[in-house]
């Protein structure tokens, strides 16, 4: 069973971590940015590219790739969001948008082969690939009965790191305060001088980076990058997460995405394992039904 | 005397046009001269199934190459259009339809997975063109394709030894090395192939005294596969059966190795490439499934047949290649028989699947002759990993 929970706490890990991203834009901008699997793919892809590909050092492939995904923030911002808030568009109309920006970014990958115009990015095509071995510090270890493996491990303290220094910003700095004013009402707050744009665009970088490191500890830790990776294993939990933990909510999302991630193990263990892709559905519904507004959530208004 | 000559000049040009009529030339080597024969085949080259794709490619362009190279099919050239159908059942279907209707090839082989062949081969058999499987050893390939409906589909053959042989042959063989005593099966439900596989395995581990002690099912695409394994590890079985695909099988190993598990894993057709060996590593050292193929074998044409392969791509081949070669070298045969007209595609089509019937040649598979349901019937090697991206020989079982 101690097995078992560690597994649970991984890929709550990695759901909670995604799911940040997720809320935080809604919770500024109202929409849903379903680009974001998009994004979080494009975190591993790029690590494994420059890696394998370039010959660069993990580290520093890390750290370009978080770049990168945070750079495909402003693409969205700029492509998907902001001409379409410029003419007043309902908020459906950029989550189509975004939807759009995501099948592109996985068809561009998916294209990705040797001699192609792609081939800089990915060779693979729709292959599923794993960081060679010895890439970086991967020791395993046993106690009592458990096994820990380095990089599963090492993505719980970056996750929790980073949502306590997303709390802390969000609360404690004039950016912060600047978001949730952006939050409450954009007019208002461009009335009080806040550049709203500018801060769309923060969020959105921020967002972005942070799904494209949830991507990067995905591939690190379990391997198999494929474009395919954040439509499969992210983007509909990730939608049940912000749900179960209140849209617009970051602890809400935090404490959904670990929820979710022990009720799925949970699922495997106490049910069989063939429910395992039907629980996220299943927990949303409930939620839904019994708590639409999630765990932390406001209450729901209408809105689409 | 004037009347001899025009008597012989019109025996000898009666004699002439007979031989030059496509109808009776068949075994006149250059009857097709001039022609060519279009091929056309459906592997996935990038996706779950791109670990067997390329093989079955390179195995298949390496006999069309030979085959042209000697003076083609009675004097014809081989065209072979390989293209990728992504691993995906759609895709699959979709190239499927536009190799036989716009292309219009002679005859399809492949897709590479069961799972796509569920799609495609129903619709060859419906547009009536002749399609060899060379890599799905699913069940109801042959020859029941439209399954649950039991006629019989006259296009579709195989050449790739179905798991129904497979499965139970590595399980007696290892049953009887080890006797085993528990056993857990991991299957990806979603996929046929996988699903396939896990049922042999339920329908077999009974006789030879293994009890199966749980089924474990997950679905394909799913990347983080810890909890299945722990949940089997946590069993203490003796065996875990993997009868998945791509890279799944490696993940698996390599998981239940890190949670400590000792004991042997089993598997199926998907093990037998040097891709899923090299993935699994040292994780997979000693792992064995059953296999068409085995690089050592003494079959007649099997020594030319690495030999060549290894100058074209400076690596071994595998059993995928020897399937694709194996089934270029069947078309191939079939075409030479079938008096084909280069003129009436449909019935051409037809010619060639009733020459593919009696088809009887020396393969790197071994002899090969297609058994009245369109299966395949030969010697299986039982394999195991080396622990280093190949194989080595356990048993040899001859076809019973």
């Amino acid at each position: 069973m101690g097995q078992q929970i560690l597994n649970a706490v991984f890929i709550g890990s990695i759901y909670a971590l995604f799911a940040v991203g997720y809320t935080l834009v809604f919770g500024v901008l109202d929409i849903l940015n379903l680009a974001h699997s998009a994004v979080f793919m494009l975190g591993a892809a790029v690590t494994y590219t420059l890696v394998v590909n370039h010959g660069e050092s993990f580290w520093l492939a890390c750290a370009l790739a978080i770049v990168a995904s945070a750079l495909m923030g402003l693409v969205i911002e700029y492509i998907c969001l902001r001409p379409l808030r410029r003419r007043r568009a309902p908020p459906i109309a950029a989550l189509i948008s975004t939807i759009g920006l995501a099948l592109i970014i996985v068809a561009a990958i998916e294209q990705g082969r040797p001699g192609t115009l792609f081939a800089w990015l990915w060779v693979d095509g729709a292959n599923p690939v794993t960081m060679p071995p010895g890439t970086f510090p991967n020791p395993t270890w046993h106690l009592a009965g458990l096994t820990l493996e380095g990089s599963k491990l090492a993505v719980v303290p970056v996750s929790i790191a980073l949502m306590l220094v997303l709390g802390y910003v969000m609360r404690f700095t004039q950016v912060g305060r600047g978001l949730r004013a952006v939050a409450e009402n954009p007019r208002a707050a461009r009335l009080m001088g806040i550049d709203v744009d500018r801060l769309i665009s923060l969020t959105l970088v921020i967002s972005s980076a942070l799904g494209g490191l949830a991507g990067i500890l995905f591939g690190v830790a379990l391997g198999g990058i494929s474009p395919y990776i954040g439509r499969d294993s992210v983007e509909v939990r990730g939608l049940a997460v912000i749900v179960l933990g209140g849209m617009g909510s970051i602890p809400g999302a935090v404490l959904g995405g670990y929820l979710l991630g022990f009720i799925e193990v949970l699922a495997v263990v106490l049910l069989g394992s063939n429910v395992r892709a039907g629980v996220a559905f299943a927990a949303l519904f409930l939620m839904l039904v019994l708590r639409p507004q999630g765990l932390f959530g406001a209450q729901l208004r209408e809105r689409i | 005397m004037k009347r001899l000559h025009l008597v012989t000049w019109l025996v000898a040009a009666v004699f002439v046009a007979a031989c030059g009529s496509t109808g009776g030339g068949s075994t006149n080597t250059n009857s097709y001269s001039g022609k060519t024969i279009k091929l056309g085949a459906i592997l996935s080259i990038t996706g779950a199934g791109g670990v067997y794709g390329p093989q079955s490619r390179d195995g298949m362009n390496l006999a069309v190459k030979q085959i042209n190279n000697s003076g083609g099919v009675n004097g014809a050239q081989i065209s072979l259009t390989v293209k990728d159908d992504a691993s995906l059942q759609t895709q699959s279907s979709q190239v499927a339809q536009t190799m036989i209707q716009a292309d219009q090839d002679l005859a399809l082989l492949g897709p590479t997975l069961s799972n796509s062949a569920v799609a495609v081969h129903p619709l060859a058999e419906s547009l009536k063109t002749p399609i060899l499987a060379v890599s799905t050893t699913g069940i109801n390939i042959v020859p029941n394709c439209n399954f649950p409906a039991t006629v019989a589909c006259k296009y579709v053959f195989r050449d790739s030894l179905g798991e129904e042989t497979a499965i139970p042959d590595n399980i007696q063989s290892y049953a009887a090395d080890a006797h085993p005593s528990t056993a857990v099966l991991l299957v990806a439900q979603d996929d046929k192939f996988s699903s396939d596989g896990g049922l042999i395995v339920q329908n077999t581990v009974g006789k030879y005294g293994i009890n199966l002690l749980k089924t474990i099912k997950f679905n394909k695409a799913e990347a983080d596969l810890s909890p299945y394994v722990t949940q089997a590890v946590q069993l203490h079985p003796d065996v875990i059966f993997i009868t998945s695909l791509g890279g799944i099988p490696a993940n698996i190993m390599t998981e239940a190795r890190k949670q400590g598990w000792q004991g042997q894993f089993l598997g199926g057709n998907g093990f037998n490439t040097a891709t899923v060996s090299k993935n699994a590593g040292a994780n997979g050292l000693g792992a064995r499934s059953a296999s068409a193929w085995y690089l050592g074998n003494s079959f007649p044409s099997n020594a030319d047949f690495v030999t060549a392969f290894k100058a074209e791509y400076n690596h071994d081949p595998d059993q995928f290649a020897a399937q694709g070669y194996a089934g270029i070298k069947i078309i191939a045969d079939a075409a030479k028989r079938a008096n084909l007209t280069f003129s009436d595609i449909a019935g051409d089509r037809d010619k060639l699947r009733a020459a593919m019937e009696t088809v009887n040649i020396q393969t790197p598979l071994g002899p090969f002759q297609f058994t009245s349901t369109h299966d395949v019937k030969q010697t299986v090697w039982i394999i195991k990993m080396d622990g280093q991206g190949g194989f080595t020989l356990v048993h040899q079982i001859a076809a019973s």
